[in-house]
């Protein structure tokens, strides 16, 4: 006699192509995210990324004037640097010697950030230092 | 005092791993003796690890600064409550605490067990044992709690965001559920082991799953309502890797919990279990992982450590080895009968299953796509909220409905007329709910009103479930309505304690839609005496003022609260400025109302000249969120309460004779 096949299998198999699917046709319409560069691959990137890399120098102007915040953002492991101009809410994390991550666009050399799109790493452990 | 813990530790590291060695040559030979003594070695090991736990925590509240952990985690005028919470606030301290409550639960699991269910206590043993064996190593060789140095004067103190009472619970809640999802996994791999895959396995750690997922719940919830308070960004949750990491677990032991049932009831879904299971322990793995490797980017800036490679090892190991042993046991995991209808209870429960992995997947390759894209193109992209929104909606909509769904459905096969029957009330409560909701404003947001439907027709089914039992034992029994109600609920506490779980998911989904779907964001310069309106609300600015602390100084805006004309209140939001740490802290100004669940959030900031800019939320709803975690925790605890009847029909139905602890 035949085996009866389960209808669970055909649920399964129909579930599985259907999340598939609807995976493929959201990323194909999203575009799959935005690039998270560090400093050092940014060259090339015309379009929105997000800027992530450790704060470098003293931090100048202010995010709620019109020339807006200045601050450099370095590699986390590496030299290469790129300034960085933002305006919006600065979180209260935010200050030299911390990570961020940004996002924005490179604009002849400088990187102009969306608005309030700063997020600073937040030490949710005792990530201090003792020098 | 460090010497002694860290010997603590090598005896520690010596009794897992003789746990593990000499129970598996135990249970593989039948040695019953050497598999008592591997068990015991497991409650020495609790013993042995607590005295390491407990020197730890003496050092810290001595301030004894020739340990390097201490030195680098706590300071002299740290409150106690938060110098004790530096226990689990380093990597080191959480490894113990990790293993403190491995060893513990093993401990517990083996001895509540042995008697019982001997031969698979004998191979969940040395499960147990090589899991401990891993942290142990770990807190011996590459990280340990006990590192000494020169005593300083003071220690780095403890960042001002964290000195909150919600982040001194969240961390151990979510270890007591990480770490309590080995227990379920090492009896799981102790069946497959012992080549008994009945259901003894799952009876024998249903409470454990229960208790890990429930602490897994609560304590991501602590964490959202820390940050709802403290961070001053107006949210709760960001998807960040480090918060899926722990949402993924939960998803998957919440399959895992649902899938169970029908095993237990039908004998179906043995394989599904066990990848569930396994999928729930490894995930609960990689969040660790996550944490502390820095593969990804995370906002949660953990130390970033060398025990990354060691966790990716492990995870390797424990997915290989537990996939590879089920594949060996296919043979034993036959289902005993089959699924008999698409429209049935056991059906529905199979929806809730795909759609809860399917979540938890697509959350895990949101995680993982930096990395995949790294490979693939060299450089990561990130995959952000409308990622997750987006597939949040597509599987959590769904999910919400089959809630409802699934207690109206009949088991093994159920009939249209019954179906439609049962479906009747609910439906046209949800279907009242819908247009009222429409008609009351509500349909600006398409997913918002859905997930309100929903969850009216899913609180419709959950109290048509009650109401309908409680006329059933009534009827039985007689007596009063509230008596007929109370016995109704302690004869099925697991069913009924379910129910108030979805009661709690029910609030959680009306909360998150209100508070993001309807929520209302203005954000405006003020100067002294002007206002701003946000939502029903007016905000006069009335000036700032400044005042001296212990810490450093404050300063506060007062904001008179307006609506409808009326004044309500003065809020006062502001900064803290903390002298030692060099750091400013937002504190946000809340106004809950009580009668609606509705917030105003007020988030202050300053520019350099002194200005004042207020950032206005209007979050309805969003006080059912939290309320939404009082509910799942009576639940969890109706559904964890121990029932002896209960008790006696399992112990008849797998050991006739003798009696299967359910711990």
């Amino acid at each position: 006699m035949a085996r009866k096949r389960s209808p669970a299998r055909l649920v399964i198999a129909l579930s599985v192509a259907a999340v598939l699917g609807v995976f493929l046709l959201y990323t194909s319409i999203a575009g799959g995210g935005t690039p998270s560069l560090q400093p050092s691959q940014l060259a090339g990137h015309s379009g929105s990324v997000i800027l992530g890399g450790h704060v470098v120098g003293h931090p100048t102007g202010d995010a709620r004037g019109t020339t807006g915040l200045r601050f450099t953002v370095r590699d986390p492991k590496g030299a290469a640097t790129v300034a960085v101009v933002y305006h919006g809410s600065v979180p209260d994390q935010f200050r030299t010697d911390r990570d961020i991550a940004v996002q924005g666009t490179l604009r002849n050399g400088v990187f102009v950030a969306k608005r309030d799109t700063l997020v600073t790493k937040c030490p949710s452990k005792y990530v201090d230092k003792r020098t | 005092m460090a010497g002694l813990g860290r010997a603590a530790l090598v005896l520690s590291l010596a009794l897992v791993l003789y746990a593990a060695l000499a129970g598996g040559y135990a249970a593989w030979r039948r040695r019953r003796r050497l598999a008592l003594s591997a068990q015991n070695a497991l409650l020495a090991a609790f013993g042995t690890t607590l005295l390491a736990s407990g020197l730890l925590a003496a050092a810290l509240l001595r301030h004894d600064f020739a340990f390097t952990y201490v030195a680098d985690h706590t300071a002299r005028a740290l409150p106690t409550m938060y110098t004790l919470s530096a226990f689990w606030g380093g990597q080191e301290g959480s490894l113990l605490l990790w293993l403190l409550i491995l060893t513990g639960m093993s401990a517990a699991a083996v001895w509540l067990n042995r008697r019982n269910a001997p031969d698979l206590v004998a191979w969940t043993t040395p499960v147990l044992g090589g899991v401990a064996a891993f942290f142990a190593f770990l807190l011996v060789v590459v990280s340990s709690p006990f590192a000494t140095q020169p005593a300083v004067a003071d220690g780095s103190g403890l960042n001002p965001s964290l000195q909150n009472p919600y982040m001194v619970a969240h961390p151990p809640m979510l270890y007591l559920g990480y770490v309590g999802l080995t227990v379920p996994f090492a009896f799981a791999m102790g069946a497959l082991l012992s080549r008994r895959t009945d259901e003894r396995w799952i009876i024998a750690t249903r409470r454990w799953t229960l208790v890990a997922w429930t602490c897994l719940g609560i304590g991501q919830l602590l964490g959202a309502h820390w940050a709802y308070v403290e961070v001053g960004w107006g949210g709760y949750f960001a998807w960040d890797p480090v918060e899926n990491a722990a949402l993924m677990p939960w998803l998957a032991a919440t399959a895992f919990l649902h899938s169970v049932m029908i095993q237990e009831k039908r004998g179906m879904l043995k394989v599904w279990n066990m990848l569930l299971v396994i999928l729930a322990f490894c995930l609960s793995i990689f969040g660790t992982f996550l944490t502390r490797s820095g593969v990804v980017s995370s906002i949660h800036s953990f130390t970033q450590s060398s025990i990354g490679p060691w966790f990716a090892g492990f995870i390797s190991a424990v997915t290989i080895g537990s996939l590879a042993l089920v594949f060996s046991r296919l043979p034993l995991l036959r289902a005993k009968t089959r699924l008999e209808s698409l429209m049935s209870r056991e059906a529905t429960f199979l929806y809730n299953n795909l759609l809860l992995v399917a979540l938890c997947l697509t959350i895990l390759w949101g995680v993982v796509w930096p990395l995949i894209t790294e490979a693939i193109r060299g450089e990561p992209t990130t995959v952000a909220k409308p990622y997750y929104d987006f597939f949040l909606r597509v599987f959590g909509l769904p999910l919400l409905l089959l809630m409802g769904i699934g207690p109206l459905i009949a088991w093994r096969r159920a009939s249209w007329r019954a179906v439609s029957q049962a479906f009747l009330l609910p439906a046209g409560i949800a279907l009242a709910a819908g247009v009222g909701l429409v008609a009351a404003g509500a349909g600006t947001s398409i997913p918002g009103l859905i997930a309100y439907t929903f969850s009216a027709f899913v609180l419709a089914s959950i109290v048509y479930e009650f109401v309908r039992g409680t006329r059933a034992r009534r009827a039985l029994s007689g007596g009063s309505w509230p008596g007929a109600f109370t016995s109704l609920v302690g004869r099925n506490r697991r069913r009924y304690g379910g129910y108030v779980v979805h009661a709690a998911i029910v609030l959680l989904a009306i909360g998150i839609a209100g508070s993001n779907a309807y929520q209302t964001v203005r954000e405006q310069r003020l100067a002294v005496g002007q206002s701003m309106q946000a939502g029903a609300y007016t905000l006069v600015y009335r000036g700032s003022e400044r005042k001296n602390t212990p810490q450093g100084f404050e300063v506060r805006g007062n904001v008179d609260v307006y609506r409808g004309g009326h004044f309500l209140q003065r809020l006062r939001p502001g900064k803290n400025h903390y002298v030692r740490e060099q750091q400013d802290s937002t504190e946000m100004a809340i106004r809950s109302d009580k009668l609606t669940g509705e917030d105003l959030d007020l988030v202050p900031d300053y520019d350099r000249r002194g200005n004042f800019y207020l950032k206005a939320l209007v979050k309805p709803l969003v006080n059912l969120v939290w309320l939404a975690g009082v509910v799942f925790f009576a639940g969890a605890l109706i559904a964890l309460w121990p029932d002896a009847r209960e008790q006696r029909r399992l112990a008849e139905r797998y050991a006739p004779g003798r009696a299967l602890v359910e711990a």
